[in-house]
Order: structure tokens, then sequence, then C-alpha cells
């Protein structure tokens, strides 16, 4: 993918009354790529969608597209359109009314929106469905209008704001598989926003998490899961384990920590002083399980017992109680769970699998 | 199981029995009696049992009563359109501000339909009669010598009242109905390109329709037989049919009442079918 930039978001602040939504943030969109903004409830990735379609204008910062400052810009004037959690699609006209909408609106010739229409609702797929009250629809179809109106515009960037967040799971998961279609045949710019780390996952190329109105790190999707430099990103994405752990000796990236009495190997590229405290997030897919004890160079091995297993399918998470008294979630899949509560094991982890986290 | 439904049905049936008297004794009884008086000889103090078509004859061809419907319907189309231009804005900002606020706002507008019909009238008295606010008010700005009559006794007092009387009846169908418009709705309009004026054209406007209706079953066609309004603030140009109605059926001459009554309510259903044609039987309850 090219980086070239589409969209340039500059410190943006927004304040409600007392409540300061947005600290700060600034975030660089690539054009033809699908950002997912990840966070919870309150965490502010609303609020930045509304301000970048501009259904709500900063307190301060400014927002660019292609180079162009819009931060002023009514959002009728802007390239961009936004998909609503509840979809907002007009509860008294037919599909074809909804999508034609922003063309009717704009004054564009008749055959020509009828052209638009077919040619959009023949990319989603509903196009047999033209002349239907939108009220009759189920929710899929209704999902499907919803972005058939706002694509039928050509918008430089689609800002979808959780709009999946009403449907079922089975519903939800045909659906990424639709979206991640209908992005890659558009090739317009997206982004999502949910507080669904599954989803983010699903549906990103890349990666943004918010919390507490601040952009906490942004990347590829997989950088994001395996590198996360701070621990609300490791907790919030996926299962993880964290270690609060104390520097002990350091030889170059190299570092020993000391947790609770055992002795941990950190690989780290950080600047760390023996004495300093630090947070350790091992991810429970990357500890492995053995009876005999491993003698594996490079490992951090412990030894602990098994006392519960939760079954989920394909895999099965196991807690396990180390000598120290501590607990760790460790998950292994199905095919080669062989233990049971109550068994006494050896759990070990490569050393660069233990990732040093910023508080 | 047939049976079982058919116990079921009959229950129910046997437990509507006092409503269905209830209307059919207070309703429906006490109108085929009316159109049974509306076709016996005008006479006063009683009635003549017998067939005649003369009331009709009369009030189909005296201008007099055509002159008071049209009357009728001008002073109710002007104080309907008026109650619609004052209402809807009310309505719509109560229901676009905080929602308990807006809430608690409604409740103070609705509070003055409790305080007595007559008191209600009477105050209008003091601000548009003859020695009432308004006639001293211009006196004093020397915008006017003598106090003006035409305040009252006069349709515009009767347009006045009929407003200060109906419009909570107004704002509450509209804000009931505006408050179920999410505000994600106008934030959609406005995202695919529309401007305000165009979002209340082709959001708003139609999304009320079903308030609308419900103020023209709830106001407009009931103001049709207003007569104590008209009575008490009309004078002659305020005049309306239920006056007249009144007049004849506390003068006795009920045949005459009777068949002008009935025509009144002709004309009602004649225009709830037209309603109903224009906006669908849908509105009444979907929006």
């Amino acid at each position: 993918m090219s980086k070239d930039i589409v969209l340039r978001v500059v410190d943006i602040w927004k304040r409600f009354g007392q409540v300061e939504a947005l600290k700060g943030v600034s975030l660089d969109v690539y054009r033809g790529e699908l950002l997912v903004l990840l966070g919870p409830s309150g965490s502010g990735k609303s609020t930045l969608l509304r301000i970048i379609a501009g259904l709500e204008y900063p307190t301060s910062g400014k927002i660019y597209i292609d180079g162009e400052d819009i931060t002023d810009l009514p959002p009728y004037k802007r390239d961009t359109s936004m998909i609503f959690q509840h979809l907002a699609l007009f509860p008294h006209m037919t599909v074809y009314d909804n999508v034609a909408y922003g063309l009717k609106i704009r004054g564009i010739p008749k055959d020509e929106i009828d052209r638009r229409v077919d040619e959009v609702l023949e990319l989603v797929r509903i196009r047999h469905l033209k002349d239907r009250k939108v009220t009759q629809l189920s929710g899929g179809q209704q999902q499907r209008v919803a972005i058939a109106r706002s694509l039928i515009l050509h918008p430089k960037i689609l800002l979808l704001d959780e709009p999946l967040g009403a449907l079922d799971l089975k519903l939800r998961k045909e659906l990424h598989i639709e979206l991640r279609r209908i992005h890659q045949e558009v090739g317009n710019t997206w982004i999502f926003v949910t507080h669904d780390q599954e989803e983010a996952l699903t549906l990103a190329d890349r990666i943004g998490v918010m919390n507490d109105g601040k952009l906490i790190q942004i990347g590829d999707k997989w950088d994001v899961y395996e590198q996360p430099k701070t621990r609300f990103v490791a907790e919030f994405i996926g299962e993880t384990n964290i270690f609060e752990c104390r520097v002990v000796e350091v030889y170059g990236d190299r570092v020993y920590a000391e947790w609770r009495g055992l002795k941990l190997g950190v690989k780290t590229d950080r600047e760390v002083k023996p004495g300093e405290s630090m947070y350790l997030s091992v991810r429970p897919e990357y500890i492995g399980l053995s009876k005999d004890k491993p003698s594996n160079e490079g490992y951090n091995i412990f030894h602990g017992m098994i006392t519960d297993e939760v079954f989920r399918g394909s895999y099965v998470m196991y807690s396990i109680k180390l000598d120290n008294g501590e607990m760790v979630k460790v998950t292994v899949l199905s095919k080669d769970a062989e233990y049971d509560p109550g068994d006494e094991i050896y759990l070990y982890w490569r050393v660069d699998k233990g990732v040093p986290l910023k508080e | 199981m047939k049976t079982e439904v058919d116990v079921k049905r009959i229950r129910m049936f046997i437990s509507n029995i006092p409503s269905i008297l209830y209307i059919l004794i207070l309703f429906y009884i006490p109108i085929v009696i009316l159109l049974a008086i509306s076709f016996t000889p005008p006479r006063k103090f009683i009635v003549e049992w017998v067939f005649t078509l003369e009331n009709y004859v009369n009030v189909f061809t005296n201008p007099n009563y055509y002159r008071i419907l049209l009357n009728t319907f001008w002073i109710v189309i002007v104080a309907t359109i008026m109650l619609i231009i004052i209402g809807f804005p009310i309505a719509y900002y109560l229901a676009r501000m905080n929602r308990r606020l807006g809430a608690k706002i409604l409740y103070f507008l609705i509070i003055p339909v409790e305080i007595n019909y007559l008191i209600r009238v009477y105050a209008w008295k003091v601000i548009l009669g003859e020695n009432g606010f308004l006639n001293l008010l211009l006196i004093s700005l020397g915008i006017i010598e003598k106090p003006l009559t035409i305040f009252f006794y006069s349709w515009v007092a009767v347009v006045i009242v009929l407003i200060h009387e109906w419009l909570p009846y107004v704002i509450v169908p509209f804000y009931v109905n505006l408050v179920g418009i999410s505000d994600e709705i106008y934030d959609a309009a406005m995202d695919l390109g529309a401007t305000r004026l165009q979002i209340f054209r082709t959001i708003t406007l139609p999304l009320v329709k079903p308030a609308i209706l419900t103020i023209v079953f709830l106001v407009t066609i009931p103001s049709l037989g207003e007569f104590a309004i008209p009575y008490l603030v009309g004078g002659q140009s305020g005049i309306m049919l239920g006056v007249l109605i009144d007049r004849y059926l506390s003068g006795f001459q009920l045949a005459i009442g009777a068949a002008l009554s009935f025509f009144l309510l002709v004309i009602t259903l004649i225009l709830s079918m037209i309603m109903i044609k224009i906006f669908g039987y849908e509105a009444l309850y979907t929006r």
C-alpha cells in the first residue's frame, strides 16, 4: 500500500462543557486503507469521527483532506460520508429514495440518478429491494442500504460509527466479509469505529487504539497486537498476562527482572536501568506447557499447577498457579489440550515474546 | 381446541357488553333520534311526528346558513393554520432540547388547560375588551383615540381564543412525533448534503404528517362545532354554526336545530374522509 496521506488530523482537542472528550489527537490516514479506531465507550472515538465528518467542530486543532484545510467546512461541503450507529435511514422513504437522497439534493438529472442507484445497489447486492420501504427490511439489508446511500456520493473517506452494533454475531461476521469485499471493490478510504477488538482485528489494515480522549497507539494490526505499547492496549486487544516486575540486571537489550521472587528474562530496545519497575505482557498463546522440565535456551521457564480449564471450542484456556502464588493464563489448541486441573506443569515462553510496556 | 377459542370469544364479547351498551345508548341512539327529529316539521316547543324534508330544504336554500357555514370554516381554518404555525416551532424546540427540560416545559404549557374554560374566556375580555388592556395600551401610546370594539366581539377574537384554547393540543402531538425522530436522522441528512431548509422539506415535514392528521381530528373538526367561544366573544362577524344550532335548540325549535346539527355532522364526516384519503390510515399509527 502506498503511503499517500489522504486525511491528516492535527492536534484535535474537543471539550463538551466540563468534559474533555479529545485531548490532542493527531493521526494520518493513508489513501485506500481501512483504519479501525478501537476503544472503550467514552474514549472519544465517535467524537473524532463526527469531527472528521463536520458534525462537530473541534475546540482546537486542524483537519486536512488532500492537503486542504477543511476544519471549518460544513458537512455537506466535505468529501466524507458517514454511516451512523443506528443507520439513520429515512423511515418514510423507499430503498431507492434513501439511496438517491444525496444526489437528488444536489439536483442531479433523474436518469443519472437511476443509473448510479442501480450501480451502487448492485455493489451491495440488494438491487432487488429497490422499491421496498426501508422499514420492511431486515437488519442486514438496512445495513447495505446505509452503505449504498453513502457510497453513491463517491466520498473520498467513508466514516463508519459502530454500524454493526445492533446485529447478532452471525450476521456481523457475514457483514465483516461483505464490508471487506466492498472496501476492496470501491478502493476508497474507510475509517471504522468500534469497541469490539475482534471486529477491529477482522476488518482493519491498521488499528488505532483510543482511550480517555487520546490516541494511544496506531499501527499495522499485527504490530498493535504483538507489540502493544501500553498496558491498556495489551489488555484491550486480546487476552494477556501482565507481570509487574522490577529490573535487576541490564546486559544491552537483554534485561533480567524480578517478579514476585522469580527471575524473568526480557528483551527490550528501550533504555532501562536497574531498580526501575516494568510491566511485561505475555499473550497466553505464546506460553507453552510441558509435563517434563524443558531445557530450551532463551526461554523463561516456571513451574506451577493447573487450577482451572475453560473450553472455548478451538482452544482451551488454562489457569495456572505458579510456585510464587501468581496466576497465569495459557491457551492451548484443543487438539493439544491433554492436561487436567490438578496437574503439575512447566510453562515456558521465548524471551522475546514478553513485551515490556510503558505503564 | 376450537371450543376453547369459542369460549374465549364469548367471554371477550360478554366483558365488552357494558362498553358497547354505553356507546350505543349515549352516542348512537341520540344521533338516530336527532336524525328522526330533523325530518319533522319546524314547530316551536313540540315535535310533530310527520315526515317532511322542509328543514333540509330550508338549510340548503337559505343563503344565511351558507354565509354562517363559510364563516365557520373560515374561522376554523385560520385558527388551525395559526395553531400549526405557532405550535410547530415550540414543539420542535422542545423536542430538540434536553429531554427532561423539554418535558418539564411541556407540562407548564399544558397546565393552563386545567383552568376553567369560562374563566379563560373572561380573562381574554380583560385584555381584548372595550376597556381592556390592549385598548388602554393603544390609547396611551396615542395610536387610537377611542377604544376599539373590533378586538372583542369579532371573528378575530374567536380565532385568538381558539388558538389559546387548543394550542396545547397542537404542541403535544407535534412534540410526541418530533421526539421520535432521532438526531441521527438530521445528522445523516446533513452529512448527505442537505441544507437546513432541504432537511425541513424532505425529512421533518413528511415525518410529522401523523401529527398534522391528529391535529385535524383533535382540533379542527371539533372546532367546527364550537359554540361557547363565538357566543361569548364572536359578535356578528364571529358567528359560527354552533351558535345558530344552540340558538334553535335553546329556543325549542328542535327540528331545524337537528337538521343543522346533522348537516354539520355530515360535513365533518366528509372532511374526515378526505383527510384519511390524503394521509392514509397508516398515518394514525405509524411514523
